[in-house]
């Protein structure tokens, strides 16, 4: 009776299993179903006649320095080459500025502030994270753009308006704060103590071991965060698309001049649904896919490389 | 040796100062935020339109009196005797210079006008009480405008030489309530359509699933979903969901139903990680206690583990919140940045935070109401943050013994 009622209740659980399969199985789906539509999109402009304009070309898409030569709607000669090389520079500069800040903080969580401030730290960390990405952008416009403006000006400097490059990399350096910070005390705190110990036995100041022996024995975490943080900085959006002044041609590397992301470029007078300045923002979209992907890539490898070392 | 202490002091500081800019940076937003937006904060705010509804009336017979107005002293108020009403000098929502009707008298004749608005049906409008008075023009006379202030409007009116020709008054704009009933909206049926989804699917992996190779590559392919930038998730929708609720539904364009399947995707992985993570902290002895008891392994995870999973659960629900509140780039693409007041489901209409896009991406941007909806955001995101401290502080209390 027992191995009876033990077959029935069994052939309920495969339904279950294979229910819950399809949940899992559509959930794994939606990356490959946005990479399938998106590219297929994206790719549209190149192969098609788009509608008697001609099809854009590739190689100037990839390379050109001018987002658009001709006018709107009429002319395909579109290229990004200069975007990927500016949102690129961009996520790297604001890194410049936000890895120091959040490393260091994340070890004053970890090994230094006393239990209610680290707390407290972890808080506003958390906090920070949770803020929407305009809110950043709104706060670039109204607090940090008339700042960049007085102080281009005050070096004799041109920025229309503060809108450009300084701007960009202080709001993505904000925003990527909180993910460095957070990820770099996880892997700070997951140091082997047994470490710190022979390095306190061997005589040095608790400052030297948390900077030489610590920070050095978390690096895979700490780069880890700042992988993250780049691929939140080459994918975001709106609040750079603010503070960019949107330039349509370059590379532009000046502090105060105006600049543009692949992603502000996507963003950037989107009025029509159709027609090819719709549709290729498509392509905009999944060249930001490479970009993020190739640089995950690299940078993953190069981690793999540095960890290995042995200091 | 000294020197060593003080090269040490300088590296410890280095920390507490990065620290201190950390909190900067945070104290920063709110403060701004707060300077900029604090004021325009009220209920009001979020019940009136965005749009201002524009009437323009004639008087119906040509018999201004003398309604006795009392009590009504203030540096800001003026009355008008002659017509009944007493005028305001304030700013709107938008923080713009305005004349407000702080004041209608019963038998005032202007609540009684002809509609000279041939767009509508109705013959009569009315003036009332917290409508703004935009234009009074006169028989033969200047007109009065807002810019000239309510103190010279009220002088007009009451001279007993001017008749009046036509009035132009409206509702008062630059409220939120279309957009925080298109983000309530949102917010109910995207947790609606990604809790089930996402809790089904975390507890499949960590109860039902095979541990192989076909289930790691699953996780891999959710797990990158949280690397895929929001903008992304926008091109998502416009090309699959838009489409499929334009088939499935009476929708003819974008809607909240796409937006809604949409921000679907972005909390899926969310959710899973969130009550994965609950799933795993629910002690294997409690399964073998349910399955030796007789229960299946179906009766074992919905009605033992799932259990004691929800405080993980609602940890997802408020993330979700928080998530949905804060995302733009995608819901741009999707539902577009026009701002409505009148929200349909099967419309296109704007989030707050698409709402803060629209107006700083409008010439010239308006700032002040742009950060009194982050604030309202902000204030949001932080009683979040409480919510899921104190769910994850009760569930370690009681998991504690």
């Amino acid at each position: 009776m027992a191995h009876k009622n033990t077959y029935s209740l069994s052939k309920i659980d495969s339904l279950t299993t294979r229910v819950l399969w399809i949940f899992g199985i559509v959930s794994a789906s939606f990356i490959v179903l946005i990479s399938l539509f998106i590219t297929v999109r994206g790719v549209r402009p190149f192969i098609t006649d788009n509608n008697g304009l001609g099809n854009v070309d590739l190689w100037r898409f990839l390379t050109d320095t001018v987002w658009l030569r001709g006018p709107t709607f009429v002319s395909t000669a579109y290229g990004a080459g200069f975007l990927i090389i500016q949102t690129l520079y961009l996520a790297f500069l604001s890194l410049l500025l936000s890895f120091p800040i959040g490393v260091l903080t994340a070890l004053f969580i970890a090994k230094i502030a006393p239990k209610p401030m680290a707390a407290m730290m972890r808080g506003v960390v958390e906090l920070m994270a949770s803020i929407p990405s305009i809110v950043f952008g709104l706060v670039g416009v109204g607090f940090f753009l008339p700042m960049i403006y007085n102080l281009a000006r005050s070096l004799g400097q041109q920025s229309p308006g503060g809108n450009g490059t300084l701007g960009i990399v202080i709001v993505l350096a904000m925003m990527s704060l909180p993910t460095i910070t957070a990820i770099s005390e996880v892997s700070i705190r997951a140091v082997d103590q047994s470490l710190e110990h022979a390095s306190l036995a061997l005589g040095a100041s608790p400052t030297q071991t948390r900077f030489k022996i610590t920070l050095l024995a978390a690096k895979s975490g700490i780069f880890s965060g700042a992988i993250l943080a780049i691929g939140r900085a080459l994918g975001e959006a709106t609040a750079v698309s603010l503070v960019a002044g949107n330039a349509r041609s370059g590379p532009n590397f000046g502090l105060f001049s105006i600049n543009s992301t692949l992603t502000s470029t996507m963003l950037e007078g989107l009025k029509e649904t159709t027609g090819i300045d719709y549709d290729i923002r498509f392509s905009v979209g999944v060249l930001l896919m490479i970009v993020i992907l190739l640089t995950n890539l690299i940078l993953n490898t190069i981690k793999k490389k540095v960890g290995n070392v042995h200091v | 040796m000294s020197r060593r202490n003080i090269a040490q002091l300088l590296l410890d500081g280095t920390t507490y100062f990065a620290t201190l800019l950390s909190i900067i940076a945070l104290g920063l937003i709110f403060v701004y935020v707060f300077r900029e937006g604090g004021h325009l904060l009220s209920v009001n705010l979020i019940r009136s339109d965005y749009h201002a509804r524009n009437f323009v009336g004639t008087l119906r017979e040509e018999s201004p009196g003398s309604f006795p107005i009392e009590s009504f002293e203030g540096d800001d108020l003026f009355p008008v005797e002659r017509y009944g009403i007493v005028l305001q000098q304030t700013q709107d929502l938008a923080g713009d210079t305005v004349i407000r009707v702080y004041y209608v008298h019963e038998a005032s004749p202007l609540r009684q006008l002809n509609n000279q608005d041939p767009t509508t049906n109705e013959r009569t409008i009315s003036l009332q009480e917290g409508m703004i008075l935009r234009r009074v023009s006169y028989q033969e006379h200047p007109t009065s405008l807002t810019s000239r202030g309510a103190s010279m409007m009220a002088t007009d009116m009451n001279d007993s030489q001017r008749e009046i020709r036509e009035v132009l008054f409206s509702l008062e704009g630059g409220g939120i309530r279309g957009s925080v009933i298109t983000t309530v909206y949102l917010i109910f049926l995207t947790l609606f359509i990604a809790l089930p989804f996402g809790i089904l699917t975390a507890i499949y992996f960590n109860e039902f699933a095979p541990v192989n190779k076909v289930t790691k590559l699953m996780r891999n392919f959710i797990e990158t979903l949280t690397g895929v930038p929001s903008i992304i998730y926008g091109l998502l929708g416009i090309t699959v969901f838009v489409p499929l609720t334009v088939r499935l539904t009476p929708a003819s364009n974008a809607n909240l139903i796409a937006g809604a399947l949409t921000l679907s995707v972005i909390l899926l992985p969310v959710i899973i990680r969130t009550t994965e993570e609950a799933l795993k902290v629910v002690p294997n002895d409690h399964r073998w206690a349910s399955l030796a008891l007789g229960a299946n392994k179906t009766q074992t995870t919905f009605k033992v583990v799932l259990k004691q999973a929800l405080p993980g659960i609602l940890t997802a629900t408020f993330l979700g919140i928080g998530r949905v509140i804060g995302e733009s780039a995608a819901l741009i693409f999707v539902l577009g940045t026009a701002i409505r007041d009148q929200v349909r489901i099967f419309e296109p209409s704007t989030s707050l935070a698409v709402h803060i896009w629209s107006m700083m991406t409008d010439e010239p941007a308006n700032i002040a109401l742009s950060s009194t909806i982050a604030l309202i955001i902000l204030l949001i995101v932080l009683v979040l943050n409480v919510f899921i401290k104190v769910t994850v502080w009760a569930f370690n209390r009681k998991g504690s013994y």
